[in-house]
């Protein structure tokens, strides 16, 4: 199951290194992943994970992380083929 | 902690500056291991209004910043320098992480000038501590030194506690700032989920099965009296994981003790037995679970814990409430009316009571440790190391409360219960600290006798030998065929000749008879002592669920004295 997870975080040089240790340690999956620098102190991620873990077993850790100022998570949807 | 102005601050070093915050938070005793990248940090230590116990080892030294926390409730403080005296606080952290301990560890690092490029006594302590701290810091700006250990103590503390570490550059240490207290931000209680709450009202009411599985969290919660006050009023019957020891007293109707792998064979059948398994600052560990399909297989559950990480990580609860246990155990208690039940708890206790009769003049360590719980006095702390005999304190020993008792929980880390105890007899000095180890565990920081001189402590180590890596070799016996690997420990050293070269008097015993004298000595006499214990290396721990088994089904004794 693939799943959207988008994430605000504290800009902290190592913030990143943080939330990818916890998403791999709970068995998660990074398939996709963009990260900005909206400030020089708040950074926004999105990114997509594969598992077959229920999302919630990760949000759950994420939001526990000091740095992580806000966390959501919504189901992936594989865009319809336009042409079968 | 203190409400500051940011008015005109005072001028310091870095160094200096970390000692006052560590003043101002109450600190009075520090456990650690000097070296060159924290060197200004022990210069400004010299002299200061806070202790500083060495260690002979860093990881000694965390672990008594564990005992001291564990034992007193308060944060504990250990500084190590940077490279391998950071590398050497690692399992230490873990174990605090594991076991939600709150400590601050403060290293010190080189000079932000030449970090990353291989200095001498280099590592990245930062990346290093992500997977064994609650969070870490590595402060790289004066101005941001204050705060960050501000925000340390305030993290470490809160919520779910566990282990912070702020590495600090060498220059850092030594440059200089405005000293401000930060202003706090104030963290406002969330209100407790009112439908929630009746909706697990309504399961207690409905049940006519309830049981009661505490964990460590009531203990970390302050929660022990609201727990107590709920057993008194709803007369749940209950049973507590390794953490959860201490919260129940033992005397408790309807209490079976401890839970899973080694649990009594009450607590298991009751909570197999149960339709409504309220768990309590706890988090279904596989050596409580046993298989999870089928633990407490008929039960609803209401899970109550300050994390919500927690609730639904193992178990699907019925009902989950996040949030304070203070407020939500009075919330919940009323009188229920399972009497049948409470009947049927109380044959079950009957039926399945510790045995400890043991034909034969050598010495059975469950009932040597039952005596030992009747003799301390009622402030006392034992620590344990990892093993049998950490089972056997579990099972055969009783305690006021939970933080009278220190064992390496989720970690199970050997080598945790002398310095351990090191810490809790610096937090509590009027206490009866005994350190319950085994012949394994004793020699993974045997250093630490070095500290117990060098403050004249007086630690009682228990120390019970079977020249063996037990828990490994029953596990050997049991799974593998007895096929021996590496557990055989008959080498040990002289262990009374060892300690007294510590300044540290001790005996050694062998019969059962002498037990009783032994005991009354090592708990009464002034200063340190080692009472060395030799048993039958023949006895195991029972009853055991085997791994990956459900708890209904454990293995009964089956040992051959020899």
């Amino acid at each position: 199951m693939k799943h959207t997870v988008n994430l605000t975080l504290e800009q902290r040089p190592e913030v990143l290194e943080r939330v990818l240790r916890v998403v791999r340690h709970r068995g998660f999956k990074v398939t996709k992943m963009n990260m900005s620098l909206e400030s020089e102190k708040v950074a926004d991620l999105d990114m997509t994970v594969e598992s077959e873990r229920a999302i919630e077993l990760l949000t759950k850790q994420l939001d526990k992380l000091v740095d992580v100022l806000s966390c959501n998570a919504s189901e992936h949807r594989v865009p319809e083929r336009l042409v079968s | 902690m203190e409400q500051g102005q940011n008015k005109q601050g005072q001028m310091m070093r870095g160094a200096d500056a970390v000692i006052k915050v560590l003043t101002a938070h109450g600190v009075t005793n520090i456990f650690g291991y000097p070296g060159g990248a924290i060197m200004p940090i022990y210069d400004a230590l010299y002299g200061a209004p806070v202790e500083h116990l060495l260690s002979r080892h860093e990881q000694g030294a965390a672990f008594a910043a564990l005992g001291y926390a564990r034992a007193s409730g308060k944060t504990g403080v250990c500084f190590a320098t940077s490279g391998p005296g950071a590398t050497n606080l690692v399992t230490s952290l873990a174990d605090a992480l594991l076991d939600s301990v709150p400590v601050v560890a403060i290293t010190g690092q080189v000079s932000t000038a030449v970090i990353g490029t291989d200095a001498f006594q280099e590592i990245d302590v930062l990346g290093m501590s992500l997977s064994c701290t609650k969070h870490s810091f590595m402060v790289t700006e004066m101005d941001e030194l204050v705060p960050t250990l501000y925000k340390a103590f305030e993290i470490a503390a809160s919520g779910r506690p566990g282990p912070v570490l702020v590495d600090i550059p060498k220059d850092i240490q030594i440059g200089m700032l405005e000293y401000k207290t930060p202003l706090q931000d104030r963290v406002e209680e969330p209100e407790l989920d009112t439908v929630k709450l009746d909706d697990a009202a309504t399961l207690l009411t409905q049940a006519k099965k309830p049981m009661l599985y505490v964990g460590g969290g009531v203990g970390m919660a302050s929660a022990v009296e609201p727990l107590r006050k709920f057993i008194k009023v709803t007369g749940v019957p209950s049973v507590a994981t390794l953490k959860g020891l201490g919260s129940i007293a033992h005397d408790t109707p309807g209490y079976l003790g401890m839970l899973g792998m080694h649990g009594s064979k009450a607590a298991n059948i009751a909570v197999q037995e149960c339709d409504l398994l309220i768990v309590v600052g706890a988090r279904f560990d596989d050596r409580v679970t046993g298989r999870l399909a089928t633990f407490a297989e008929h039960a609803k559950v209401i899970h109550l814990d300050i994390d919500a990480a927690e609730l639904g990580k193992l178990r699907l609860p019925e009902v989950a409430i996040d949030g304070d246990l203070r407020q939500i155990l009075p919330a919940l208690a009323t009188p229920l009316d399972i009497t049948p039940w409470q009947e049927e708890i109380a044959s079950l206790k009957v039926e399945h009571q510790w045995n400890y009769d043991r034909p034969g003049e050598l010495i059975f360590a469950p009932a040597m440790l039952n005596r030992l719980a009747d003799k301390l006095p009622d402030d006392s702390v034992v620590c344990c190391d990892v093993g049998q005999h950490q089972m056997w304190v579990a099972q055969h020993m009783w305690f006021r409360k939970p933080e009278d008792h220190l064992s390496s929980a989720g970690l199970g880390t050997m080598g945790f219960g002398l310095p351990a105890a090191i810490g809790a007899k610096v937090s509590r000095p009027d206490a009866t600290v005994v350190a319950v180890s085994g012949d394994g565990s004793f020699m993974m920081n045997v250093q630490e006798l070095t500290t117990i001189k060098r403050r004249k402590l007086a630690v009682k180590i228990l120390l019970i030998d079977n020249q063996k890596l037990g828990m490994v070799k029953q596990w050997q016996q049991l799974f593998f065929e007895e096929r021996y690997s590496e557990t055989d420990l008959s080498d040990n050293p002289d262990f009374v000749t060892m300690s007294s070269a510590f300044d540290i008097p001790g005996r050694t015993i062998t019969t059962s008879d002498e037990v009783e004298a032994a005991l009354e000595h090592l708990v009464n006499c002034d200063g340190p002592y080692l009472l060395h214990v030799r048993i039958d290396d023949a006895h195991n721990v029972w009853p055991l669920v085997p791994p990956g088994a459900c708890n209904r089904d454990m293995m009964e004794e089956m040992d051959k004295s020899t």
